[in-house]
């Protein structure tokens, strides 16, 4: 891989020319890393619905040709200058969001919220200079998220990549890049269930299931599932999922329905749809003096959380978390060997596999609801 | 003492008898206390706002004619039938919540809102048996939160005695039983500032000045007063806040000038005015990625608190507290203690003092807004 060091690499991506519209594959040039970034070789990427949005653009300004894609895994091919933590032939998962190490957030215990490379779907060049790394006859190719790993190749900082255990399987592993880690970091780093606790999972997708993971880990006596969806119901069992609420089956708020279930509430909620009536409902459900709400799915740019004082000053906790709280660079290469250490279960989580010629299929399956997790494999 | 064991006890009470009119001292009946119950003489009691809230029953019906108070300190007269843990002469605070020791919250060791003995505004008789054990001639006068203080005598439920340390002055300790612990307590136990954080605590009357005092016990190194009134900035600085903010002095909204006073925003803030705009700004001013807001001010009925979901995926943390989240009977005995060794201070709280007779004057007092706590000596 060393012979590429420092030369345009002429790969193929899978790109996006306009919204909601197959990708084409085709061959783009991707200049080398720069000062702090990293250039990676793609080995297995997944899609995530977060590619889903912004490939559909419809909430917001669409900037094409764009390269898509952040949830992956791959191997260093070179590395730019002032990079010294990472080098050439690492296992790494490039990350979304970034931790750079000095700022305040960085800083914090809590916080994952890195100030420089905190996650921004509006940018699509890299930071140091402004400008793609990515071109095709010399026009720029949108960066996305600072991954764009539909790529066979991609650029990135070096603050977003998290170098992980080289014995671990790249393919099982790409999935925790995004995801399955913001659902177990909601459970394990926010919620914390406490041994034989009761927990309520409002939506049963790959963030909600990997909830329920998470739940399960920490020990939880009950794991409520909440889904309009009851088709999800049975594959959500494998992810320890207990009982099972169809908000539609009733004719009061679901938060009743729940706190009927456990004697006044549960004791921690995991919110996993992003729509702000079911967060309120993730809130109203815990049990007062105790209970912890979640929130975790992202709403739209309108929505408005409102609740009764009276629901917090009876000592119930809302809080919100992002990637699960996890720091990329510090804490994901834990949440690997929690996977090594066979505590962690990830190939539940895979429901399909493609070749990277056969990505659109992906977006095919997630439009339609099917699946959890779609493995594309860059090398066919 | 003892000869008034299991004897009807005649004594003064300041009695309510219709709603925002003067109390009137009057000589009540006190029957000895039931299962459970214990009778106390009280020495010390304070006015708190929401005796006042009661007494002018505005918004909600209130019973009268009533017996108000509920921040107190006296001593055990006698024990009902069934109680082991208190004993004639016991020093205690008498508070307007319990804790049985037996519901899932008094053996959550996070939770005080004691499943039978929680706070109830509503109710005006004891729980044994659902009658009051006040009466003028025969007719009954109502309990209020199961304290009634504003009595030479009044019996309250075994659950909602604290036993405090008998050498610590009742006279100071009283206002410990209510606003002072509330706020200290909305601090210490909820928000938990570290030491060198930044802390903003809305609402400067004595429940914020709980707060602040609790920000200074932790060591916070910025403590921000925010109050719509400029003449309680200077008392204020005695509970440990460094910097003021009137938002009536900006045009934006107040949690936009405290983030930009802390580089984002504060590390804590305590919410001690119960108006829902002050707790959603309270909320928002609380820096993103570690900032944790704790309600404390109770709301009119009809309140709404609103806040865009990205304030909360930002990972702040939003919390409420009830009685600063103290288990009366487990843990008020170490905020006296607190007191005793010089750590917490008592005294700055307390402006005023009226005898028994004079217990009017304190509602004066609070409805000029003028002064902190006023201590009525029985």
């Amino acid at each position: 891989m060393s012979n590429t060091a420092g030369l345009v690499i002429p790969c193929k991506a899978a790109v996006s020319w306009e919204a909601g519209k197959p990708l084409v594959i085709q061959q783009v040039e991707v200049a080398p890393p720069q000062a702090m970034e990293v250039r990676v070789k793609i080995k297995y990427t997944s899609l995530c619905h977060t590619d889903l949005y912004f490939w559909e653009a419809k909430g917001q300004t669409p900037l094409f040709p764009r390269i898509f894609g952040h949830e992956a895994a791959g191997i260093i091919e070179s590395v730019g200058e002032g990079v010294s933590d990472l080098q050439v032939g690492d296992h790494v998962l490039p990350v979304f969001t970034g931790e750079c190490g000095d700022c305040a957030h960085c800083k914090s215990q809590e916080s994952n919220m890195c100030d420089l490379l905190r996650i921004n779907t509006d940018r699509g060049v890299m930071l140091s200079d402004g400008k793609s790394r990515f071109s095709i006859n010399g026009n720029p190719i949108n960066h996305f998220l600072g991954t764009s790993t539909f790529s066979e190749y991609t650029v990135v900082h070096s603050g977003c990549l998290a170098k992980v255990n080289p014995l671990a399987p790249l393919d099982k592993i790409c999935i925790l890049s995004c995801g399955v880690s913001t659902g177990l970091g909601a459970t394990l780093n926010v919620a914390k269930p406490k041994k034989g606790s009761s927990v309520a999972i409002f939506g049963l997708g790959a963030v909600g299931l990997a909830a329920a993971e998470g739940a399960r880990i920490a020990g939880a006596s009950r794991i409520i599932g909440i889904d309009l969806s009851p088709k999800r119901f049975d594959e959500a069992k494998k992810f320890g999922v207990t009982e099972f609420v169809n908000p539609k089956e009733h004719d009061r708020p679901v938060q009743q329905v729940i706190a009927e279930m456990t004697n006044g509430g549960v004791d921690r909620s995991v919110e996993c749809t992003g729509n702000v009536n079911v967060m309120v409902s993730a809130f109203e459900c815990v049990h007062d003096g105790w209970g912890v709400a979640v929130l975790v799915g992202v709403p739209n740019k309108d929505a408005v959380f409102m609740t009764k004082p009276i629901n917090l000053l009876n000592e119930r906790t809302l809080k919100g978390t992002f990637f699960g709280n996890y720091k990329p660079r510090t804490d994901l290469p834990s949440v690997v060997d929690m996977y090594m250490n066979k505590k962690l279960e990830l190939d539940k989580f895979i429901t399909h596999r493609l070749s990277f010629s056969e990505i659109n299929k992906a977006f095919e399956y997630m439009v339609k609801g099917e699946g959890l997790r779609c493995i594309i494999s860059m090398e066919d | 003492m003892s000869s008034t064991v299991g004897k009807v006890i005649k004594c003064k009470a300041a009695v309510a008898w219709e709603a925002g009119k003067p109390l009137v001292i009057e000589e009540v009946e006190v029957a000895p206390p039931q299962k459970k119950e214990v009778r106390l003489k009280i020495l010390f009691t304070s006015l708190c706002h929401t005796d006042l809230y009661f007494w002018e029953a505005k918004a909600q019906d209130s019973v009268f004619p009533r017996i108000l108070g509920h921040e107190a300190a006296g001593i055990v007269e006698s024990v009902g039938e069934g109680v082991t843990e208190l004993a004639p002469g016991d020093h205690v605070l008498p508070v307007f919540t319990g804790e049985c020791k037996e519901c899932a919250h008094c053996k959550s060791e996070e939770s005080n809102m004691c499943s039978l003995l929680r706070i109830n505004t509503d109710r005006g008789v004891m729980i044994n048996d659902g009658k009051t054990r006040f009466s003028i001639k025969g007719k009954p006068v109502y309990h209020f939160v199961g304290t009634s203080t504003f009595s030479e005598y009044t019996v309250v439920h075994v659950g909602c005695v604290a036993k405090i340390n008998p050498l610590a002055p009742l006279d100071k300790v009283c206002v410990l039983s209510c606003g002072i612990s509330t706020g200290l307590g909305a601090t210490l136990n909820v928000a938990k500032p570290t030491k060198g954080s930044s802390v903003a605590i809305f609402g400067l009357g004595a429940v914020g000045l709980g707060a602040a005092e609790g920000a200074r016990l932790a060591g916070a190194s910025r403590v921000i007063g925010v109050d719509l009134n400029p003449s309680r900035f200077e008392e204020a600085k005695k509970f440990g806040v460094t910097e003021f903010v009137n938002p009536k002095d900006h045009k934006k909204p107040v949690q936009e000038v405290i983030a930009e006073m802390t580089d984002g925003g504060v590390d804590r803030s305590v919410e001690c005015t119960g108006n829902v705009s002050a707790m959603i700004s309270a909320f928002e001013c609380v820096h993103d990625g570690w900032g944790v807001a704790v309600l404390v001010g109770v709301p009119h009925k009809d309140a709404e608190f609103k806040t865009h979901p990205m304030n909360l995926l930002n990972e702040r943390t939003l919390k409420g507290t009830f009685f600063g989240n103290y288990k009366p009977r487990s843990d008020l005995p170490s905020v006296v203690e607190m007191y005793m060794n010089k750590e917490l201070e008592v005294e700055k709280f307390i402006t005023h003092e009226v005898p028994f007779h004079e217990i009017n004057k304190a509602f004066e007092l609070m409805q000029k807004g003028e002064g902190l706590r006023c201590v009525i000596r029985m």
